[in-house]
């Protein structure tokens, strides 16, 4: 089976083919169809391949040889798929939550006039990712990355007749070109330095952990997580994250959950030799997690768009993620990855189905009271408030409880501010789900009139994403609760580290975690009613909860220092470099060529006597040229 | 071998079908099919020749090489494509129709004899074969005074330039005393070289270089190309120029290899002042007929590299030029020939009336202007290459990329014209589906030369 692994991305990239060159003609159930199902041939095929990686027979990594992609003097790179543990975890993430959301885009987008255009990029999303993820060297993680870049950029600006839209859908593109020059120049070192961008062959050219220190792994590790910020939507490179909800809510639910954000995670954990080699990097890796997760968690204390809560908190989970690489814990990051992709696309397409009720409302303000009237909704919602939350048992409890716990045993004070920063996710996802679904509705009265379930194209994948969202964490129960580490026996088998949690006191600690979870959120959910006064809910702040409505004014801050500088830097080369130095220069060679051109042409007389002339001319040139000048 | 009596029976055949026959269209039609037959002998004659041993024929006057052959049919191939573009407009030049695919047929035998000639006397015979004819066909249109003119200027130019040639094979043979090719080698060395070998070889350049139209040889070029007929032209610049480069390159890679040292500045020279001259002059006339004569110029600085760079990689370079160059300068005549302006202005919204026409001229003008993805873009990387692997003359190399973007001034501006100018092109004859399909054939083939140039190479 892993050895058909071509195939995975091969069937998005058909199913793009068709989409996009017949978009115009194709009837748009066909269209959805004819996406759904390539997206469901690569899950089919992503399960056989997991289960053989899982069995006991299969060894190491399986390298897939396609065919060479560059052959230039010393330079060598295939283009070849790696099948191991951890691409093939990916593989199950992005197709099986992608596929969900291809069914549940059948529906919401069905009343689209660009459906089939829709999921054309909605393949080549998927494909580019499984690119990523796939690939066998840097380059063609490379290429999926840049792919990813584009697809977002085409969906986030998809109603591009909207001005803001397609300004979200440019800044999320710059965003990520930042980053991408980081990777770029970080891939360049690795060339530079080691002759080969084959993980295999880098990753053996490096020596055993800790025993020789080199600033170079550090600056490569730093380029590449600059990439890494750009993708993953982590400080400064995060603003473009919130902005892409301008797009369809299935595609924020992808971006977020299936694609797209986890790449950073992906190639952090994919290149850990690496990092092992590089403590300052790393220790960067874990600050900037931190502050991440802190500084999206208090924006989205108050926020009023419900898409814009779920952005925050995306980037918030991602800085847990990072928080947990930055320490070591690299099958823990991945893990949350898994559990992340669960609720947050559960929380999306929620979300999606609310706004779809609503007839496009996306103001919490205007909302409230929504669980009678969609009761499906509410329930999943719910379960996936209260997984992101870390009620215990569910998914995400088991995740974060890892995280901090590996936390703890780093650094004490990282570990406080980690867990303030679960705190706040518990309170504003607390909040948000009483001022969507509790209370008296504060809509207009039409739109009261209007709310129902959604259709079971967009239900059934709630549910599903719901059960997942309470179980998914039972590959990696706590030790505490006599579970196992399944998750990191798989990924091991890649060679990616977990750190093992044992000795004295271990269970004291899981035990204090767990007792301070429950009663935190008990504390929590009956705190946050009374705090955020659900019952008069207005929707206006003031004061210190102003600077955190407008997101500590960052966008401004930006736009301050950076983009408005840039502006004017340019406008003067644009005065003087440009158009008199550049175009000068360039426009006086084109001059020079046409006045020679002018001349030249004149010695075209039309007589012939003068044409050979000119010949005698030239070979009496050239007869002096052979025997005088040339020996 | 077989070619060679094939096209000359052919070419009989043709001049008494126009005794019997008077329908134009049955004689084109039978032109094409025997240009067809001639297409399978010469692969007959390919997969009969073994790769590692040619055939030596006639006492050692041709040597029927594998890239001979190869090239051969090639340029066969080529020649069918054309008629079957342009049989058409052939039938419209006048009225001896069968008279003019004959001479066509003749022309073949000459290019047949210039790819294996293995001594000079046949290389001159060739040279004459391949000439001659195209004297008649630049003056077949008989009322038109410029196809009159143009036949006239070229063969008083081209009879000074058989006096060069001539000149040239005996100052040869008094320095090496035969006219085999292959046992001219070991008769001259290169440390002491006889001045009358020297000369011998200026003088068979210099005929060269007129023939393959190259500064400062180049003169005739515009006024020939312009007055002819335009069908004859498109035959003229592509198949025709292909062959007496190959019949240039062979000559100098087997006997002059060894002496380059003396040679190969000289032809540096010339190289760059064909570039030179080809391209700024193409910049600024203002009828794109005029203008692809001055390209095909242009064109030939480029294949002067594969002669300059005598080795391996120069038999690839000058076969896959040959074979890209004369493919999409065959499909930009074939949409010419349906427009009644021949200026750049009559191109004016040609993407409005005819979509299809304008794009694949669009694919064609970016082939001969280089740009990826397309043959010409590979053949001009093959060619430059076999100069960059003998690693001298990098100079010229950079030269030449530089006067390839100039190119692209020239070739865009048709495109400009045919996609951002209003205007309404008048077409001469109407575009049928049998045209646009082998249009349409005519850019895969670019395209294919570009994608997978492979498939065109062979061993040498």
């Amino acid at each position: 089976m892993a050895n058909l692994v071509y195939l995975v991305p091969l069937f998005p990239l058909i199913g793009f083919l068709i989409n996009g060159i017949f978009w115009k003609r194709m009837p748009k159930t066909l269209g959805g169809v004819i996406g759904c199902v390539a997206i469901l041939a690569s899950f089919i095929i992503s399960l056989g391949i997991f289960f053989e990686v899982k069995s006991a027979s299969f060894q190491g990594p399986l390298v897939v040889k396609l065919f060479d992609f560059i052959q230039s003097g010393n330079l060598n790179i295939h283009f070849d798929f790696q099948v191991d543990a951890l691409s093939s975890l990916f593989l199950l993430i992005i197709t099986g939550i992608g596929f969900l959301i291809h069914v549940y885009s059948t529906s919401y987008m069905g009343h689209d006039e660009g459906m089939v255009k829709y999921f054309a990029y909605l393949n080549l999303f998927v494909f580019s990712m499984l690119l990523l993820v796939l690939g066998a060297n840097y380059l063609i993680m490379f290429i999926g990355w840049e792919g990813v870049g584009l697809c977002s950029y085409l969906l986030i600006g998809f109603w591009f007749k909207n001005r803001d839209y397609t300004n979200a859908a440019k800044k999320a593109f710059v965003m990520n070109r930042i980053g991408d020059l980081g990777f770029l120049v970080g891939m360049l070192l690795i060339l530079f330095n080691y002759g080969t961008l084959a993980y295999q062959d880098v990753f053996a050219k490096l020596p055993a952990a800790h025993t020789e220190t080199s600033s170079m792994y550090n600056w490569i590790a730093l380029c590449l997580f600059i990439g890494a910020m750009g993708k993953s939507a982590q400080i400064p490179l995060y603003t473009w994250l919130p902005d892409a909800m301008a797009g369809p809510t299935p595609v924020s639910a992808l971006i977020h959950a299936a694609t797209m954000v986890t790449a950073g995670i992906y190639m952090i954990a994919r290149s850990h030799a690496l990092y092992d080699l590089a403590p300052m990097a790393l220790d960067l890796v874990a600050v900037i997690g931190l502050a991440t997760a802190l500084l999206a968690a208090t924006i989205a204390l108050y926020q009023n768009d419900i898409k814009k809560v779920l952005a925050y908190s995306t980037v918030s989970q991602l800085g847990f993620m990072f928080l947990a690489l930055g320490v070591g814990a690299y099958t823990t990051g991945v893990f949350h990855v898994m559990t992340h992709a669960f609720f947050k696309a559960l929380l999306f397409l929620g979300a999606g189905s609310v706004i779809h009720a609503m007839g496009g409302e996306q103001d919490i303000k205007n909302m409230g009271g929504l669980r009678k009237k969609l009761p499906i909704t509410y329930i999943t919602f719910l379960i996936g408030v209260l997984a992101i939350a870390g009620f215990p048992f569910t998914s995400g409890f088991v995740s974060k409880d890892e995280i901090l716990l590996a936390v703890y045993e780093h650094n004490k004070v990282f570990f406080y501010l980690a867990a303030f920063a679960a705190v706040l996710t518990a309170i504003y996802m607390f909040r948000l789900l009483m001022l969507v679904f509790m209370g008296g509705f504060r809509g207009t009265h039409d739109q009261e009139h209007h709310l129902h379930e959604s259709p079971a194209a967009i239900t059934i994948p709630l549910i599903i994403l719901a059960i997942f969202s309470l179980v998914g964490g039972f590959v990696q129960i706590p030790h505490l609760f006599g579970g196992h580490d399944y998750l990191n026996q798989f990924l091991g088998k890649a060679g990616v580290p977990a750190v093992i949690h044992e000795g004295p006191g271990l269970e004291m600690k899981e035990w204090t975690l767990f007792g301070a979870t429950c009663v935190g959120l008990l504390v929590i959910f009956l705190a946050t009613k009374k705090l955020f006064a659900v019952s008069q809910f207005d929707g206006n702040y003031s004061g210190f909860k102003k600077v955190l409505a407008n997101k500590w004014y960052v966008d401004e801050l930006y736009d301050t220092i950076i983009v408005k500088p840039i502006g004017a830097l340019s406008g003067i080369l644009d005065k003087f470099a440009e158009k008199a130095g550049i175009d000068g220069l360039v426009n006086g060679v084109g001059k020079t060529v046409r006045w020679g051109g002018d001349r030249m042409r004149l010695l075209q007389t039309g007589q012939v006597g003068f044409y050979i002339f000119i010949m005698v001319l030239g070979m009496v040139a050239l007869f002096t040229l052979g025997f005088f000048w040339i020996k | 071998m077989k070619a060679i009596i094939a096209t000359t029976v052919f070419g009989v055949i043709m001049m008494f079908a126009g005794l019997w026959v008077n329908d134009k269209k049955s004689i084109a039609g039978l032109a094409t099919f025997l240009f067809a037959a001639l297409l399978g002998v010469t692969i007959w004659d390919l997969t009969t020749t073994s790769v590692n041993s040619p055939k030596s024929l006639f006492n050692d006057m041709l040597r029927s090489e594998h890239y001979s052959l190869w090239f051969n049919t090639i340029m066969t191939g080529c020649s069918l494509l054309y008629v079957l573009l342009m049989g058409k407009e052939v039938q419209k030049v006048g009225k001896y129709v069968s008279e003019y695919f004959a001479l066509i047929f003749f022309i073949l035998c000459g290019l047949y004899l210039l790819s294996m000639y293995n001594n000079l006397l046949m290389m001159f015979i060739g040279i004459e074969i391949l000439s001659i004819p195209q004297y008649i066909l630049a003056g077949s249109d008989k009322r038109n005074l410029k196809s009159s003119e143009a036949s006239l200027k070229y063969f008083l130019m081209g009879a000074f330039s058989t006096g060069i040639l001539l000149m040239g094979i005996t100052l040869l043979y008094g320095a090496a005393r035969t006219f085999n090719i292959t046992e001219m080698v070991t008769l001259m060395h290169s440390d002491a070289l006889n001045p009358l070998a020297l000369a011998g070889i200026l003088f068979i350049m210099i005929a060269f270089s007129f023939k393959v139209s190259a500064a400062p040889m180049h003169m005739w070029t515009p006024d020939v190309y312009d007055g002819s007929p335009t069908v004859f032209t498109a035959f003229m610049a592509t198949v025709v120029k292909s062959a007496a480069f190959f019949a240039f390159l062979r000559l100098f890679q087997v006997s002059f290899n060894s002496l380059s040292e003396h040679w190969v500045m000289v032809l540096a020279i010339i190289t760059a002042a064909t570039l030179l001259v080809g391209n700024v002059t193409a910049v600024f006339q203002q009828s794109v007929k005029r203008m692809l004569a001055y390209s095909s110029i242009a064109q030939a600085g480029f294949m002067l590299f594969a002669v300059l760079a005598v080795n391996a990689v120069a038999w690839q370079g000058i076969i896959i030029y040959a074979v890209a160059y004369s493919v999409a300068t065959i499909g930009i005549f074939a949409v010419l020939v349906k427009l009644k302006d021949y200026t750049y202005d009559g191109f004016n919204g040609l993407a409005q009336r005819e979509p299809l026409l304008a794009f694949v001229t669009t694919i064609f003008l970016f082939s001969l202007a280089g740009i990826p993805l397309t043959g010409g873009f590979m053949a001009k990387y093959y060619v430059l290459l076999a100069v960059v692997q003998q690693g001298q003359l990098m100079w010229l190399v950079i030269f030449a990329l530089l006067m390839a973007a100039i190119s692209v001034y020239y070739y865009f501006r048709v495109i400009i014209a045919m996609y951002f100018k209003a205007g309404t092109p008048e077409i001469s004859s109407p575009v049928t589906g049998g045209d646009k399909f082998m249009l349409v054939v005519t850019c895969a083939l670019v395209i294919l030369l570009g994608v997978l140039p492979q498939l065109f190479l062979t061993k040498v």
